[in-house]
């Protein structure tokens, strides 16, 4: 399998931010977002489908531990 | 009358000379000051960076060699790039944002450094972490894309993990997909090496073009040949 073309990276990565920019206005639902999501799956092999999605959660973590910081999980409770 | 007036005269172009000659002997103490100061700055600055060339030295990153193959089938070693400056980066072309980002950074810089005519030209490389699709060919395809100068490097698994780790390059292939396809974890910095073959810096992704050519532009400007 040859890798994607210079022109298939772009086309890949216009699709892949069209669909970004849709689950941002819409709040990750999605549903609303069917036609991008197929047409993101359509013009990206499916290795990198998997891997942009997991990408995007990353940066929206970072994002977040960024601009609210770093909240520490409660601790066990204290028995009664 | 007279006579008063011009004696008056007399003292005053003596003061005058007497003043010059203190301004000028003022500012020649001055400069020889100025001057032997500026030498003492330079050699210490000179000596520094011997120094530093020294501790590079003891680095234990990029002392080895590579022999790999380029996009057009020749055999290259680390010797064939001694006297000229190299960036080198690491990579694979099925490499879905990061690496087509990171080469396109890099091949800005090169252009940007050759537009400065007072620079030697800078020579790119790209070696692979993934021999295995990686062949002559697929690199010869992917590095039309970037610089012209661009050199792709391939080889067989021993030699591309060989040359990897002479730069502590991490890389790892993820599991394979129905289609065969994979993606490879890797290190993703940008080396920059000497004329010597000496690695003399690195550039990380929060680097932007205009730091990473400036920096090497300060490099090339301060280099003392070995």
């Amino acid at each position: 399998m040859t890798a994607p073309s210079s022109a298939e990276r772009k086309a890949c990565w216009e699709a892949r931010d069209q669909l970004w920019r849709c689950l941002d206005d819409n709040n990750d639902k999605a549903t609303c977002c069917q036609n991008f999501q197929s047409e993101f799956e359509a013009k990206c092999p499916a290795q990198w489908v998997k891997y942009f999605m997991k990408r995007r959660d990353f940066l929206k973590y970072k994002e977040k531990m960024q601009t609210d910081g770093f909240t520490p999980a409660e601790g066990p409770k204290q028995p009664s | 009358m007279k006579t008063r007036n011009s004696s008056h005269f007399d003292g005053l172009t003596i003061k005058t000379k007497l003043l010059r000659t203190r301004l000028l002997v003022t500012l020649l103490f001055g400069s020889g000051l100025l001057a032997v100061w500026l030498y003492v700055y330079s050699e210490k600055q000179q000596k520094l960076r011997q120094q530093r060339i020294q501790q590079l030295q003891r680095v234990a990153l990029g002392q080895g060699s590579f022999s790999l193959l380029d996009h057009r089938g020749q055999r290259r070693t680390k010797r064939d790039f001694l006297g000229s400056w190299v960036l080198m980066y690491f990579g694979f072309t099925h490499c879905p944002d990061i690496c087509p980002e990171e080469l396109d950074k890099l091949s800005a810089v090169v252009s940007a450094l050759d537009r400065d005519a007072s620079l030697p030209p800078v020579q790119p490389l790209f070696i692979t972490v993934d021999p295995e699709r990686d062949d002559v060919p697929a690199l010869a395809r992917y590095v039309k894309d970037f610089h012209p100068r661009l050199i792709g490097l391939t080889g067989t698994s021993e030699e591309v993990k060989h040359a990897g780790q002479d730069y502590r390059v991490y890389a790892s292939p993820g599991p394979k997909d129905e289609d065969g396809d994979y993606i490879v974890d890797h290190t993703i910095l940008i080396y920059l090496i000497s004329p010597d073959g000496l690695f003399l810096d690195y550039y990380n992704r929060t680097k932007d073009q205009e730091q990473i050519t400036e920096s090497i532009r300060n490099h090339v400007k301060n280099y003392i040949r070995l």
